[in-house]
């Protein structure tokens, strides 16, 4: 059969130039960049920080891997559009301060699991998360604003803050 | 080749890997002291292309040949043990041409490789430095092995005909290869499993146990992952050398020839590649048991839209072999009896392969549709783990089908229970449509734990159970069948040749992506959690520029194969002329 070679090379081509061209035009096209941190100044007002702690569930904080908006079935993570009011909820069965009860949520999150989940969150104030302390401050008052009173506020809230930490380092959490 | 004396041949082995080594130890010391000092980050760039894009580029090539290298041994042994037990001379020389190719794939392993050693620390010294601080005794051993193979491989390879009356010996000396190939892709698998999910040492990098470094969470799941991969993927590169072998051939008997090394080469790659998402499951289990968040942006971040050009090229990939088989089944005696069911078959694809490559949501990230919280009435439901997984079973059942039909289309079953055993087939068949759809649908009702720890490994597990049982009734059944006919090997047409490169220019493809999203599931990071990456690459580039690095790597790679494949031709015709003169 001549030039079956060629053909051959053809089919290669032919196929390689397929795929690129579905990688190109039928997939989505964004990059996905490196996150940035954010510095959260003294006198930061509470719609600020809300705005602030938004953005980062959605970016470098990457809670929203895990957890969706909205309740769905067989969801990994419970749902944001509600967390906060469960968040109360807990707080009072464990006899916390809704304040420390979300600051364990997030630096110490093997403490307590919420019914029907898996412990599975990391402590996001480490790496590879690695948010630092206005961050988790933000975050916080983000998720207390979901059915529930904002009660978190910077630079106030860090001694709080900094107590679950310090609870988390002496567990010897990794 | 194969007149050259075994000393010779090792020693040819022995001086190639020295020279290259040397070059590359040459290399790297002169352009370290010819080049600029790397950046404060400890970074050089590469000019035009940029570091990240070279080193993608060399480091997939060299893992293509790598996978090619360690892959075909492990069937060459076997078919060559096959051929000792069964005294078939057709399976010595399928062995023996297997050996033939990765024995010449060795050099341009070893070429793609050095150039890969010189680039890696020229261009990110302080990574690999830190690298060599973890992990660099195994860097050492790796070499050590690597020359303890090439002296294996080349003895195995030149002492062919000198030791046809010692096959067992023979066989021995393929398995020990086969040893070292796994211990060379132990040790790799450890860099990797090092810098995706790292342990033994502290959160600043300082080493706290070395046996920790190499033994990760993914260690064991990625060789095994990379195991397996390789004979899919070596089987394949074997079916597309069959490919172009029997589109150049000139006479009737070399056409029978490799229409069945093509064959049996694309059978391995599609057997083999069955065990793969049980694997891969396996690797996925450990990512997520390492860092839940790693696996999430891996399976549904970032790289979900990589899930679904992975469900095009794996169905592409079924698409050609089921092709393949249905074009074969011209080739038997009394196939056209079974031509009938190939529609069928054909739409039971075409569903399966719809379902797969149904995107969740068209949203551009998983970002995105977490912002806008909803989910598509209908992409939303197909674009699920549940769906998709059930498509995945059926189209393979499908496929495992048209290989049953195509190997028992020339025979008629003689045993007394023929009717029986058709019935017990068909309600194996259904029965397990029924019971995996049924999963299927069960998995939208319940936790994804126990949708993923639960309900799939028995979906896959149904599957297996299936495929196993078909074939071992297939072979009661048809054992002292009536021939209706010998395959008539070589009566095939030209397309179905391209369906046989179809099928690992795909795969080749999908290594290819797959490589990038186990190297990008990282992220912005060299070694995740442990040392960030400061360059101006640290970002995931588009879905369409990692597809043209993708065919980029795929093109050259088929390339130098075909380059290969050309020089064997080449050797093989001077060597008959050679031949032919002193007759």
């Amino acid at each position: 059969m001549k030039g079956g070679g060629l053909k051959l090379l053809a089919v290669v081509i032919g196929l390689n130039i397929f795929f690129t061209y579905i990688g190109l035009y039928f997939l989505p096209q964004s990059e996905s960049q490196p996150p940035k941190t954010i510095k959260i100044e003294k006198g930061v007002t509470v719609d600020e920080l809300l705005s602030l702690g938004e953005e980062i569930s959605f970016s470098k904080g990457q809670c929203m891997v895990c957890h969706p908006m909205k309740a769905e079935t067989g969801m990994r993570a419970p749902a944001i559009s509600t967390i906060g009011g469960e968040m109360v909820k807990s707080a009072k069965e464990r006899n916390m301060k809704p304040e420390a009860y979300v600051f364990e949520a997030l630096v110490n999150p093997a403490e307590y699991v919420q019914k029907g989940f898996e412990n599975m969150m990391p402590p996001i104030h480490k790496s590879p998360t690695s948010l630092n302390e206005g961050e988790l401050i933000a975050v916080a008052a983000f998720l207390q604003s979901k059915g529930s009173q904002v009660t978190v506020s910077y630079p106030e809230s860090l001694e709080a803050l900094k107590e679950q930490i310090a609870k988390e380092a002496k567990k010897g959490g990794s | 080749m194969a007149e050259v004396s075994v000393t010779k041949g090792l020693i040819k082995g022995v001086v190639k890997l020295t020279v290259l080594l040397t070059v590359g130890f040459v290399c790297l010391f002169l352009f370290g002291k010819i080049l600029s000092a790397p950046t404060e980050d400890g970074y050089r760039f590469f000019p035009m292309l940029g570091s990240r894009v070279w080193v993608w580029i060399i480091a997939q090539l060299h893992l293509n040949f790598a996978a090619f290298v360690l892959g075909v041994p492990i069937f060459a042994v076997s078919m060559e043990f096959l051929s000792w037990r069964r005294t078939d001379d057709r399976l010595d020389r399928i062995a023996y041409d297997f050996t033939k190719l990765f024995t010449l794939a060795y050099t341009l392993t070893a070429i793609a490789g050095t150039v890969l050693m010189v680039s890696l620390p020229l261009l990110y010294p302080k990574f690999m430095g830190h690298l060599m601080d973890i992990l660099g005794p195994t860097w050492w051993l790796y070499i050590v092995v690597m020359y303890g193979e090439v002296l294996v491989c080349y003895y195995y390879f030149y002492s062919w005909h000198q030791m046809k009356d010692k096959k067992g010996v023979h066989v021995a000396i393929g398995v020990l290869l086969n040893f070292m190939g796994l211990t060379m892709l132990l040790i790799t698998s450890s860099w990797v499993g090092y810098m995706t999910t790292p342990g033994g040492v502290s959160e600043t990098g300082a080493l706290i146990n070395r046996w920790a470094a190499i033994k990760t969470y993914m260690w064991i799941p990625l060789s095994l992952h990379r195991l397996v991969a390789n004979v899919v993927f070596g089987a394949g590169i074997a079916a597309a050398y069959a490919a172009y072998r029997f589109i150049t051939s000139e006479t009737d008997e070399d056409r029978a020839y490799y229409d069945w090394m093509g064959y049996t080469s694309a059978m391995i790659s599609i057997g083999f590649s069955l065990i793969l998402p049980g694997i891969g499951y396996l690797l996925g289990v450990e990512i997520y048991a390492y860092n839940e968040q790693m696996g999430i942006q891996l399976m549904g971040g970032f790289f979900a839209w990589l899930w679904v050009m992975q469900a095009i090229l794996i169905g592409a990939i079924l698409m050609f072999v089921n092709y393949y088989l249905w074009i074969s089944l011209n080739k038997m005696p009394g196939g056209e009896r079974y031509f009938k069911y190939v529609k069928f078959l054909f739409i039971i694809m075409l569903l399966g392969y719809t379902v797969w490559l149904t995107p969740h949501s068209v949203a551009l990230s998983l970002e995105e549709a977490r912002r806008i919280g909803a989910y598509h009435p209908i992409l939303g439901n197909l674009g699920v783990m549940a769906a998709k997984n059930t498509a995945v079973v059926i189209s393979y059942l499908a496929t495992f089908l048209s290989f049953a039909i195509f190997k028992m289309s020339n025979k008629e079953p003689v045993v007394p229970w023929a009717k029986a055993g058709n019935a017990i087939r068909i309600i194996l068949v259904l029965g397990s449509s029924v019971a995996m759809l049924g999963i299927g649908v069960y998995s939208y009702m319940v936790t994804s734990a126990v949708r993923v720890k639960v309900l799939s490994p028995i979906q896959f597990g149904i599957f297996f159970v299936t495929i196993i049982a078909l074939f071992i009734l297939d072979n009661m059944m048809y054992k002292n069948a009536k021939i209706i006919g010998e395959p008539r090997w070589g009566k095939m047409p030209e397309r179905s040749q391209y369906a046989l490169i179809g099928i690992t220019v795909t795969f080749t493809w999908l290594m290819a992506m797959m490589g990038y999203m186990r190297s990008g599931g990282r992220q912005y990071w060299h070694v995740y959690g442990i040392m960030k990456d400061t360059s101006p690459d640290a970002y995931l580039p588009t879905h369409g520029y990692a597809a043209i690095v993708c065919s980029t790597v795929t093109v050259l790679f088929f390339l130098f194969i075909g380059l290969l494949f050309w020089s064997i031709m080449k050797l093989e015709k001077a060597q008959a002329a050679k031949g032919g003169a002193k007759a």
